[in-house]
């Protein structure tokens, strides 16, 4: 691959690297600043891959690098003010009735693995993630994209275990719904 | 004290998330997996929670 077809390439990512960013530092310039620094390091280490899928694999894998360090030298600026987290975990739970039983019955999802091969399903997922209030997106993101382990998520974020667990089960909860409703119920059945 | 052994679908579904972030104790665990044998809807969460982070692990790639 020629050095400008890399370059073309990049700059073609760069919008879905800046979703997954804001994301993850919901902060506009942090955003920015670790995608702009993810395009360089590219540029200047690019090997020459054959197909754009595997650049594409590499330069998030460069992201993910540059968010974890900033979270390592923002500590402070990252970890979550006592009020958004009071209020991501107080006790209701909107998926049950207060017996403990399920008020809705979960859809039967079919062969969901078919759907990791469409991009429009990545799409719907990044939506989903978007509609997470910002501090359960930035949780679950930590756990499932960066994979971090729940106690550096802890630590990273200066909250409890017990709330972490709680703040996990509300991402993947309602991030199930909104897979479900949004894709699952419709297109993915398709 | 005793501990019931059975658990509503409230709480497995709390587990289900749970055992993903750390290791269930033996009490849990049982609990959770007698209530999964007899709960269809509960097991059809289980799955859609391990396919969702696969599915995360793929974001953005």
């Amino acid at each position: 691959m020629a050095a400008e077809e890399i370059e073309g390439q990049l700059a073609a990512l760069r919008p879905s690297l800046l979703a997954i960013a804001r994301l993850q530092l919901r902060n506009e310039t942090w955003a920015e600043d670790a995608v702009s620094e993810t395009l360089i390091a590219a540029l200047e280490g690019a090997p020459r891959f054959t197909a754009q899928s595997q650049l594409k694999t590499w330069v998030v894998g460069i992201l993910k690098h540059k968010i974890i360090d900033h979270f390592r030298r923002a500590r402070r600026e990252v970890s979550m003010d006592a009020e958004t987290e009071a209020a991501e975990v107080e006790t209701f739970d909107e998926l049950f009735a207060r017996d403990g039983h399920r008020t809705a019955t979960p859809l039967e999802w079919g062969d969901p693995e078919r759907s990791l091969e469409r991009t429009q399903f990545f799409d719907v997922l990044q939506a989903c993630l978007d509609h997470l209030p910002a501090s359960l997106a930035r949780i679950f993101m930590m756990r499932e994209w960066l994979e971090y382990e729940t106690s550096e998520i802890c630590k990273e974020l200066g909250i409890t275990p017990t709330n972490c667990f709680v703040m996990l089960y509300r991402a993947r909860m309602r991030l199930r719904e909104c897979l479900e409703t949004n894709w699952f119920a419709t297109r993915g059945a398709a | 004290m005793t501990i019931p052994l059975k658990i509503t679908c409230q709480e497995a579904h709390h587990l289900l998330s749970d055992q993903m972030d750390r290791p269930l104790g033996r009490g849990e665990r049982w609990r959770l997996w007698l209530h999964l044998r007899f709960c269809d809807m509960c097991s059809r969460v289980e799955s859609q929670m391990d396919f969702l982070r696969s599915a995360m692990r793929r974001l953005g790639e």
